[in-house]
């Protein structure tokens, strides 16, 4: 909302404020003051006379003139086609400030120059502010004989000489944006009286006419119409010119500018038609019209079912709440008018204005939605406004489909109640006086004060804490104090999976790893590759973009993204993760995703380089969740066969928790990554929500041992597909709970070693928890378990 | 007599010069069982027997002499020796180390951590939602119908005619109230991923995270508000910093206020972080609206409460001068480096 304090200063007296002052107190109030602008700042400026003119010898185009500005004469050389002897001219002097910068003492091609002929778009004037038929437009402002050598208040007297508030008001309070709820809100804010001109029941005038009026739509549930025969289209007068440009708003004729000013004050959007174009006295608003239709800016836009469109004998005239027809429009020679001031639905005309991306005023306050009484009082403003500026004779009485009436109602509010909420001690004489400033009738019985809720106001106003919310606003509350709720105490704590992920973060950072946050959306080549999920992937309706269109399916692309981005800018040795959710059709989960590329020990002075591999990512994968407090015997480690398109066929594998999908991890493809300018990638992807159902176990201090252990080595001669996990669990199996750790400590294949085979050599240690085990104790567990290992694998002992 | 004193003097010459070989030489010359001391035992035989136990102590001083010297010397020498092996591994001290990994959390997790101890310190606990959600808690329960133009300042994505990204953690608050209508009195906070119609720049993003928080119970009021929020901005920023409110519009709470904190920059003295003010704007808040309490079957009458949301990378670009939101979303490792503690 543009807020111009000349406008302003005619309906409340502010002469003893500052614009500072003005602010501030805005501010306090709760209305955002978001610039502060002149329609000029342009300084330094005089009217003078250009005495002489004549052709500069060394250009085709400039002028040198002598311009007289009443105390002296200056050599001015000018560009202007325009510039001629005799002219009144606005001359900004040495040292005057234009948005262009500042005016110096020149010498242009050998003449010297002390000043500047200027056009109004010279002194910063927005050209939509400039009237078509001005010298401005292509020269310099000529100025009429009204005008005094060596006067100075040239700004003023043009009507741009002005100060504009850019208010933002909030969504409660539409009615904001009309000058004279603004007039009344800042009559509250400042505590002065408002005066606004009295034109009620002024429309109430005209003989009885043949018009017709219906609204085909629910969407349109008031229309007031009022036929004009008879106007005389001529210049607005000044006053209403300043407050047009002040809103910018272009200054068109008398008619056009009339409908304009009244929508600013009012905040009633009105179109006039000529009603030349409407000849058989007919509209109706409809919202079954489908096809093109040319409004007021010469553009064609595709209207749909649904879009309120204005009608006449069936064909369109204008596009409702948002712009009139290039059809009905007002011409130069329009004699009679109807007048239209409707109501159309809010959130209808939002949704045709953005579909069409025609974004006009009215469009814009039919979409904030209007006060009960808007069409009412517009029209009344209207009317007044034609009879004392267009001439208006034989008007027709106001034809009205629909009704709009309005009943003021009250909202009671406690002090106590008001008191109880805020914290604070008001009186009801401040309470009261908060009521009072907005201009509301009130009364007050006992502990209870009545407000009584204008028109204007009952969009926001309806239960009792919307009045406490006013006391606040208009009262000073920088001395509210801070105490703390009176609760009954609880224990707050993580979740579950809060605990997980806060787990998971700090083991992985402490791993050498970086915490990532990646975007949800994604370009379709994410969800095209994705990993750990067969569901369809979410699309936008309406995406900003084809790169930011679908949710993305799983995290993988998201890393390879930041992996790609980190080596470009020569990062090198990349551990990243990151936890977030996923979507597809079957609605969200959670997940983790790990990558790894580089080494993870690198000393090059020691010539120390270790590489990431499969191991290394698997050993992450089962700290962490040995960590989590996932044991390993829950844990099986099996050969990918899910997803070999991604990952490398044989250096990848899948991991099940208690019989349950929880991961797959390994070495990407290289093909897969090839395809991304990568190579030698490692990545993992593990379901946090199957982690999160699962049963961490308990914690259980260990019970030590008090006999030796003893140890023994073994060397078998076996297959090469002969998995150790496999001879690992089979010599557990059989050892039972005499074996307390096996672990493999060597494996060879090659020289020596028959083709297909391979020597592993295994060391067992033995203990038994109730005695020391004797040499013939731990020979017969150890045979027995040599033997069972050569028959099950059919191996050899080396 | 004569002859245990020139012994002794022999053999302490002797091992004063001694090398490691020679000394285990001397050992064995002096101290062996034929070894000179010994042998001087031969003399006993030929003293009377008054003087036979002085001989004695005097032969065992002698023996324990010589053998203290040469224990002392061995020490020496040993010491010597490995004071040269020690030289020996100098080693250039200025030399790189080994760089031992260490990753970090991302700013945005530690703001989320930061606030999420903060407020379960106050016995608040920390609330989840969806983030593909129906515009029912997105929007509807939190006072905002269809064709309300407070959807408007959300501009949002929308996956099908009901169903959106979620635009601001209140669809969190509105579960919540749902949930535990019956188990009053609430008191969690909801952190997380919001999105909205924005075209990414240094200050926008299309996707965001939020941190809101809820408390409903008998007799809360403003004042209890400003006091929770005060609390929770001195610990995240200042111990010194205070908080204003300014009158605003939020559809789910009444009234609304937006709140400013205490520029943690200059301290309240105005700096270009808070273009002079002295202020910045650092989160909305508001009492819940009674309408919004009713939808979700609590008695509005009877229980009151405050609603507040704050943006974390709003939090995280303040306390650590990040200047480009997109930062944050880029997972450059240089920058990652930086949030190492």
């Amino acid at each position: 909302m543009k807020l111009s304090l000349n406008w302003l200063s005619e309906l409340i007296d502010i002469s003893d404020l500052s614009v500072e002052q003005i602010v501030s107190k805005m501010v306090k109030c709760g209305f955002e003051v978001e610039a502060i602008d002149k329609l000029s700042d342009a300084t330094n400026l005089v009217v003078g006379k250009v005495i002489e003119c004549k052709d500069h010898p060394d250009s085709d185009h400039l002028h040198i003139t002598k311009t007289d500005i009443g105390c002296e004469v200056l050599d001015i050389v000018c560009g202007a086609p325009n510039c001629r002897q005799g002219l009144k001219v606005i001359v900004a002097k040495v040292g005057a400030k234009l948005p262009g910068g500042e005016i110096k003492a020149s010498t242009i091609r050998g003449q010297s120059s002390n000043g500047m002929l200027c056009s109004l778009k010279e002194l910063g004037i927005d050209e939509s502010l400039i009237p078509d038929d001005s010298t401005s437009i292509n020269g310099i402002e000529e100025l009429d004989d009204s005008f005094n050598v060596g006067e100075t208040d040239i700004l003023n007297k043009l009507g741009y000489e002005d100060t504009i508030l850019d208010v933002s008001i909030y969504a409660n309070r539409p009615d904001c944006l009309s000058m004279y709820s603004m007039a009344q809100e800042m009559g509250a804010i400042l505590d002065k009286e408002v005066k606004l001109p009295d034109y009620e029941f002024q429309s109430n005038i005209g003989n009885k006419g043949n018009f017709k009026l219906e609204s085909k739509s629910k969407n349109c549930p008031h229309f007031l119409a009022k036929v004009i025969n008879d106007v005389t289209i001529k210049e607005s007068p000044e006053w209403m010119k300043r407050h047009l440009r002040a809103n910018g708003v272009k200054c068109i004729n008398n008619l056009v500018d009339i409908s304009n000013y009244v929508m600013l004050e009012t905040g009633q959007p009105l179109h006039f038609y000529d009603l030349r174009s409407i000849p058989n006295k007919e509209i109706t608003v409809r919202d079954d019209y489908e096809g093109p239709y040319v409004a007021l800016d010469g553009i064609e836009y595709k209207i749909e079912k649904g879009d309120l469109i204005i009608t006449s004998d069936n064909k369109p005239i204008g596009i409702a709440g948002i712009m009139g027809g290039d059809n009905t429009k007002i011409l130069d020679d329009t004699k009679s008018i109807v007048i239209e001031a409707a109501l159309f639905d809010h959130a209808q005309i939002r949704n045709t204005s953005n579909r069409l991306g025609l974004q006009t005023e009215s469009a814009a306050r039919f979409s904030k939605g209007l006060e009960p009484m808007s069409q009412h009082k517009a029209m009344d403003r209207a009317v007044h406004l034609l009879l004392e500026l267009a001439d208006a004779k034989t008007i027709e009485e106001t034809v009205e489909y629909g009704k709009a009436d309005y009943h003021p109602y009250e909202i009671s509010e406690t002090l106590t109640h008001l008191n109880s909420l805020i914290g604070k001690n008001y009186t009801m004489q401040e309470a009261t006086d908060v009521i009072r400033r907005l201009g509301f009738q009130y009364r007050v019985e006992g502990d209870t004060f009545t407000s009584i809720i204008p028109s204007h106001r009952s969009t926001d106003l309806k239960i009792s804490v919307d009045i406490d919310e006013e006391i606040i606003r208009l009262t000073d509350f920088d001395d509210l104090k801070s105490t703390l709720p009176l609760m009954p105490q609880t224990v707050g704590k993580l979740t579950n999976i809060q605990n997980i992920r806060r787990s998971i973060r700090n083991e992985l950072s402490q791993l050498g790893f970086y915490d990532t946050v990646n975007y949800t959306l994604v370009s379709k080549k994410y969800i095209d590759e994705t990993i750990l999920n067969d569901n369809e992937a979410v699309e936008l309706i309406s995406p900003l973009s084809d790169a930011r269109r679908y949710l993305r399916t799983s995290l993988m692309n998201s890393l390879l993204e930041n992996l790609a981005y980190n080596l470009d800018h020569n990062n090198n040795n990349i551990n990243l993760f990151e936890i977030s959710k996923i979507y597809d059709s079957n609605g969200e989960q959670e997940r983790l995703g790990i990558l790894m590329q580089g080494s993870i020990v690198e000393h090059k002075l020691k010539h120390i380089n270790i590489k990431t591999d499969f191991y290394v990512i698997k050993g992450i994968i089962m700290s962490l969740l040995s960590k989590l407090g996932f044991s390993s015997q829950r844990i099986n480690i099996l050969e990918n066969n899910i997803d070999t398109t991604h990952f490398h066929p044989y250096q990848s594998a899948i991991l099940m928790m208690d019989n349950q999908l929880l991961a797959i991890f390994g070495k990407l493809h290289p093909s897969f990554v090839k395809s991304l300018k990568l190579d030698d990638v490692y990545y993992g992807e593990v379901l946090l929500d199957v982690l999160a159902n699962s049963k961490p176990s308990k914690i259980k201090a260990p019970v030590l041992n008090k006999y030796p252990s003893v140890s023994r080595d073994i060397s078998l001669l076996l297959k090469e597909d002969i998995k150790v996990a496999e001879i690992i669990k089979t010599i557990k199996k059989v050892g039972s709970h005499l074996v307390s750790n096996v672990e493999a400590f060597d494996i060879y294949q090659g020289e020596h070693i028959e083709d297909g085979y391979k020597s592993i050599s295994l060391n067992i240690v033995y203990e038994d928890p109730n005695k020391t085990l004797t040499s013939d104790d731990v020979n017969e567990i150890h045979d027995k378990i040599l033997n069972e290992l050569i028959s099950t694998f059919n191996a050899t002992q080396r | 007599m004569l002859d245990l004193e020139n012994i002794k003097n022999e053999a302490l010459n002797a091992i004063k010069n001694a090398d490691s070989k020679l000394l285990e030489e001397l050992r064995i010359e002096y101290l062996s069982k034929k070894g000179k001391v010994q042998s001087l035992m031969a003399q006993m035989k030929d003293l009377s027997s008054e003087e036979k136990p002085k001989f004695g102590q005097l032969v065992n001083d002698l023996k324990s002499a010589i053998s203290d010297a040469i224990d002392k010397k061995k020490q020496e020498l040993e010491s010597a020796q490995l004071n040269l092996k020690l030289e020996s591994e100098k080693i250039d001290i200025t030399l790189d180390s080994y760089n031992l990994k260490h990753g970090s959390m991302h700013p945005l997790t530690l703001v989320q951590k930061e606030l999420e101890d903060i407020f379960i310190g106050m016995g608040y606990n920390v609330a989840e939602g969806p983030e593909l959600e129906s515009d029912l808690y997105n929007f509807t329960k939190a006072n905002t119908p269809e064709g309300h133009p407070a959807r408007d300042m959300q501009d949002t994505f929308y996956v099908d005619p009901t169903h959106l990204l979620r635009s601001q953690t209140t669809a969190i608050q509105m579960r919540v109230l749902e949930n535990e209508a019956n188990n009053l009195p609430i008191k969690v906070i909801c952190p997380g991923k919001v999105y909205r119609r924005d075209d990414d720049d240094a200050t926008h993003s299309h996707q965001f995270m939020q941190c809101e928080g809820l408390v409903i119970g008998e007799n809360i009021t403003v004042a209890d508000l400003k006091g929770t929020l005060e609390l929770m901005i001195r610990e995240l920023f200042s111990q010194n910093a205070s908080i204003r409110f300014r009158p605003s519009y939020f559809p789910f709470t009444e009234p609304s206020f937006e709140v400013d904190m205490t520029c943690h920059i200059c301290h309240g003295k105005g700096c270009s972080t808070c273009k002079g003010t002295g202020w910045i704007e650092i989160l909305g808040s508001g009492m819940v609206h009674p309408n919004v309490l009713e939808m979700a079957g609590i008695d509005s009458k009877k229980y009151t409460g405050f609603a507040f949301g704050a943006g974390i990378e709003r939090i995280a670009m303040l306390k650590y001068g990040i200047s480009d939101i997109r930062d944050l979303y880029t997972n450059d490792i240089r920058f990652l480096d930086g949030f190492k503690r």
